[in-house]
């Protein structure tokens, strides 16, 4: 179908005996000049709608038997996910390919709604290992990585020479900035009642040795460290090294205190960083993001960022499949990378040229080798819940850490005995 | 009241009323000029540190607002229609014909504008998914007439009681049959009363955000208070558009109160206080 | 009682004068015929999802797990009525509704006998009490979000420049204050509500009465006791019944302002039977939910029914 618009200019004629060579191959019953029409939902606007157009119109280029529509879902991921829901529930042989959250595929993969691609033999050998991990379910992968996000700590390199390695040291690098200039917030994290306070507290977690699942896939929520981690962070807003705000923040307002220079340390994903370093902003030049501080534990950079999936009543399979690996090819990706700042989910893709171009990536990178998913089970959307819970209750001073995980343990235990 | 202390005291107490009313649109009004920067930083005074419009152009050129207004305003259209023409129709035969178990027919639809919304989420959604029906319009339009019929039909009950029946009766003597009666003499006289019904059919159907939150799910089919809520990207909370979002949605409803002021009152009490 | 009509044998619908039906019956053929459409499509969206909500309840259907739904029996309710999440909520669920009634009706009382008086701006007071009960719940809440926003909120500007303790409170951090601005957002939008009912019966209150209270000595507080009170009572009734009950399933203001944060400390039924079905989607434990929700709400309903007939019957 695209291709046809490039001959309009040349004439009726032209198109007419495109349009009767086209409907008589359409008769013809040989596969490979079938036409086919995808559909594709995916999140994103602005700049990651222009990236999605411009990859989508280049496959289309070298696939001219295979037309994809793009189908943009919500901005809201709540949402976004309602609406596959739907079209799975439904058993709709649309969309084909889709746009999936990370903590998604485990849900989608236990319910059968979405393809093993496995059969497709998928290269993952330069992909990030924390993102190949997210995708995969009993032993099978549902979802190609698409673009990765991650965690990380953003500090100021004018207010903080070295990065901190340990929490300890966060605070006390802090409050030596706050001391010399008091209207500075040490650090701004996401608060607010949902799933990125639950990515900041993985972070925080990990660098305590914690984790909210053990080894056996067994919830540990009130595991000493996970204690540890939480009563670090609400000793955080209680002492003032973040303000009492933080608690209702999201990644929106962290971006403001932290771009506005007011923060010498802030959470938040990638997407900052060119923010960060564009014309005009109050922290140009003075930006660094590093993997979050250890204390006992190992550097854990909680993983975002989206991926590919099939929909398993797809009529067209094998066209989808080349979509996704054109779509999850080091160059598309690297090209995406340019428009758009999202970071490629393959190590091959960080080019020279989008070093050039992007040098922050290069920061970047550092921090995704630490990129650890949350649990990847189908319960995890529960899971977080309780998680949520638990976080907002302690920041807000109603249950000490201690007691607002225990509930949670015991309500992620009830959640996972029972399976719902 | 006489003295002098107790007028200007009157003065104060209505002066607080009109700014209690007013007064939030006002500070949304004031914030939606406001440049998100300053959004950002606390308050200093009353007025907008600057006037920016760019919250505005916004709206419409990069969240294209456009959009769920006419959404809105077409699935609350529809259910007002249908709800004015069933009801009307329902009105007319409880008000005028002498039909038995009139107290227990509006006692029944009394009862059924009781019925919990929430209640009524899960069932529909599953039926409208079954009909593929999720994310359309009349996924909204369906559940909007639980709204808004039950006091249409209420409203027009008593208007119609009220309309004296000689007329009709003298139109039916006259060879009228009951149709031509109802469509030509009746509800000529009538017409106010269907109009304040739609006026309050169509402000209850507008008013509905969990219908909208359960069974909307794309962008370009959201109403007014889900594009308002959902005014952000993945990571950045649009205030300034959802400012501007609230004073452009706010504006049409607060002239419509204005000017059908009475009307929207007689309908509100009619039925439930009158008796 | 929309079966009964709905089932009743109905001919030819409109009589043509041949049939010679007489005057009468034909009249009651065609009010049940023009009421039918009305009660079979309420029936349809309300009735049917009862009984959906009734079946549901009794089944596993979690949309997650699809092939996975069978026959429950009671396990549904038995999980939520022994979820102590489900009685807190339940409780404050109990706790709004009596304070933001308590309040609206206090404040609407206030308003309809201030617009009760007979002043010049009269017409325009009533006009701008009533805007804010047009503006969708969502919407208002929207705009009290703003107004408690610990940066450019209005709140915190007017106690700091009052120079009031409670500036730089973070509102939606606090398991009490975050009530505030959902009881102030509901307040906002509802009360003109009850100011107009409770109007509407001040105005059938004759004013003679009034008169011969005052020749009997009686002062103004005395007659509103004993007079305007007592017959205003049955507005109040009406009133108070109507918001109750709306109170009783409050979710827009919660959803939007809070989203029953902090914690859970604002989370109320409405919203717990909502995370059941949407967010959980068991749809089997939310109908359980729903059928509570339901049954609290129509007791409610029949008290409001059964106060409007002894007044003397739902006709005038």
């Amino acid at each position: 179908m695209h291709d046809l618009t490039k001959f309009r200019k040349s004439g009726i004629g032209v198109l007419s005996a495109t349009l009767l060579v086209t409907t008589l191959a359409g008769c013809g019953s040989t596969a490979q000049s079938k036409n086919v029409t995808l559909v594709f939902a995916t999140q994103g606007l602005g700049t990651e709608a222009k990236a999605t157009t411009a990859a989508v119109s280049a496959f289309e280029k070298i696939h001219p038997h295979i037309h994809v529509k793009i189908e943009t879902l919500s901005a809201s991921s709540n949402n976004a996910y309602q609406s596959l829901l739907n079209d799975f529930t439904s058993g709709s042989t649309t969309p084909d390919v889709i746009t999936s959250d990370v903590i998604w595929p485990a849900t989608f993969a236990a319910a059968k709604w979405i393809l093993p691609l496995n059969q497709f033999h998928p290269k993952l050998g330069a992909f990030f290992p924390g993102m190949v991990k997210a995708g995969q379910y009993q032993g099978k992968l549902y979802a190609m990585p698409w673009f990765i996000n991650v965690e990380g700590l953003y500090y100021r390199t004018n207010l903080v020479k070295t990065p901190p390695k340990t929490f300890a040291q966060l605070i006390s690098d802090a409050h030596k900035a706050m001391a010399k200039n008091p209207k500075l917030m040490g650090l701004a994290f996401e608060g607010n009642k949902y799933e990125g306070a639950v990515t900041v507290f993985q972070d925080v977690s990990g660098g305590f040795g914690g984790s909210f699942l053990n080894a056996q896939g067994k919830p540990v929520l009130n595991s000493p460290q996970n204690i540890a981690a939480l009563t670090w962070l609400n000793n955080a807003i209680k002492t003032g090294l973040s303000p009492k705000a933080t608690t209702t923040w999201e990644e929106g307002n962290v971006q403001q205190a932290f771009l506005s220079g007011s923060a010498v340390f802030a959470t938040n994903w990638p997407y900052l960083y060119p923010l960060a370093e564009a014309s005009g902003s109050a922290v140009k030049g003075q930006v660094g993001f590093v993997p979050p501080p250890v204390q006992n534990g190992k550097p854990t950079a909680s993983l975002g960022g989206d991926s590919l999936v099939i929909n398993k009543n797809t009529k067209y399979p094998k066209q989808s499949w080349e979509l996704i690996k054109y779509l999850t090819s080091a160059s598309t990706m690297t090209h995406r990378a340019l428009i758009s700042g999202d970071p490629p989910a393959r190590t091959d893709a960080y080019t020279s040229s989008l070093l050039k171009v992007a040098p922050w990536f290069k920061q970047e990178e550092t921090v995704y080798k630490y990129a650890t998913p949350r649990p990847v089970t189908p319960l995890y959307p529960r899971i977080s819940a309780k998680i949520q819970e638990a976080l907002s209750a302690t920041y807000s001073g109603q249950l000490s850490p201690t007691k607002a995980l225990d509930q949670a343990q015991a309500a992620v235990k009830a959640i996972m005995k029972n399976g719902n | 009241m006489r003295t002098w202390y107790g007028r200007s005291g009157f003065a104060a107490l209505v002066t607080l009323i009109i700014v209690y009313s007013l007064f939030p649109f006002y500070w949304v009004f004031k914030s939606s000029m406001e440049s998100s920067a300053a959004l950002n930083q606390p308050t200093s005074s009353l007025l907008p540190n600057q006037w920016t419009w760019t919250h505005y152009q916004a709206i419409f050129a990069v969240a294209n607002f456009l959009r769920p207004l006419l959404n809105s305003m077409f699935v609350a259209a529809a259910a007002t229609l249908i709800s004015v023409i069933v009801g009307a129709m329902a009105a007319y035969g409880l008000a005028r014909m002498p039909i038995w178990g009139k107290t227990l027919i509006l006692g029944f639809i009394l009862l059924v504008s009781f019925f919990p919304q929430i209640a009524m989420v899960g069932p529909l959604f599953l039926v409208f998914r079954h009909l593929h029906w999720l994310n359309t319009y009349q996924s909204l339009i369906i559940p909007y007439l639980i709204l808004a019929m039950p006091i249409t039909i209420w409203i027009l009950t008593a208007f119609f009681s009220q309309i004296p029946i000689d007329i009709e009766e003298a139109a039916m003597m006259d060879g009228a049959s009951i149709p031509a009666t109802i469509l030509k003499v009746f509800f000529p006289i009538a017409m106010p009363g269907i109009f304040t019904a739609a006026i309050l059919g169509f402000l209850l159907s507008w008013n509905d955000f969990l219908f909208a939150l359960s069974f909307i799910h794309s962008p370009s089919m959201q109403t007014v208070p889900l594009a308002l809520v959902n005014f952000r990207n993945a990571y950045y909370v649009h205030y300034g558009q959802i400012y501007a979002g609230v004073v452009v949605a706010s504006l049409p409803i607060a002239l419509v109160v204005l000017f059908l002021q009475r009307r929207i009152e007689a309908g509100l009490t009619a039925g439930s206080v009158k008796g | 009682m929309a079966t009964k009509v709905a089932s009743r044998p109905t001919p030819a619908p409109v009589p043509s004068p041949r049939r010679r039906l007489s005057y009468t019956t034909s009249r009651i053929i065609v009010g049940y015929l023009l009421v039918t459409p009305a009660l079979l499509i309420l029936a349809m969206i309300s009735l049917y999802p009862l009984i959906y909500n009734l079946v549901l309840s009794t089944r596993y259907d979690v949309l997650t797990q699809p092939g996975t739904q069978h026959f429950l029996g009671l396990a549904n309710y038995r999980q939520i009525l022994t979820d102590v999440n489900f009685w807190a909520d339940m409780l404050r669920t109990g706790f709004f509704m009596v304070v933001s009634v308590g309040l609206e009706f206090v404040v609407g009382l206030i308003l309809a006998l201030v617009v009760n008086q007979k002043f010049k701006a009269r017409g325009l007071v009533r006009a701008s009490i009533l805007i804010p009960w047009a503006i969708p719940t969502a919407v208002a809440a929207l705009l009290w979000r703003m107004f408690f926003d610990t940066r450019s909120g209005f709140v915190d500007f007017a106690l700091q420049a009052l120079h009031l303790p409670g500036a730089n409170l973070v509102w939606f951090n606090s398991p009490t204050l975050a009530w505030v601005p959902i009881i102030l957002s509901d307040m906002w939008k509802n009360t003109p509500f009850i100011a107009l009912l409770l109007l509407a019966g001040l105005q059938t209150i004759p004013q003679e009465i009034y008169e011969s209270a005052r020749i009997d000595g009686a002062n103004a507080w005395q007659a509103f006791r004993r007079l305007t009170m007592p017959l205003l009572r049955p507005a109040i009734m009406v009133a108070l019944i109507f918001r109750t009950l709306s109170a009783l399933l409050v979710f827009d203001a919660v959803y939007v302002l809070t989203g029953g944060g902090p914690g859970q400390s604002t989370e109320v039924v409405a919203y717990y039977d909502w995370y059941k079905y949407l967010v959980d989607l068991n749809f089997g434990a939310g109908a359980a939910v729903a059928v509570i929700i339901t049954i609290v709400a129509l007791v409610l309903a029949a008290l409001y029914v059964r106060l409007l007939r002894q007044r003397g019957g739902f006709m005038s």
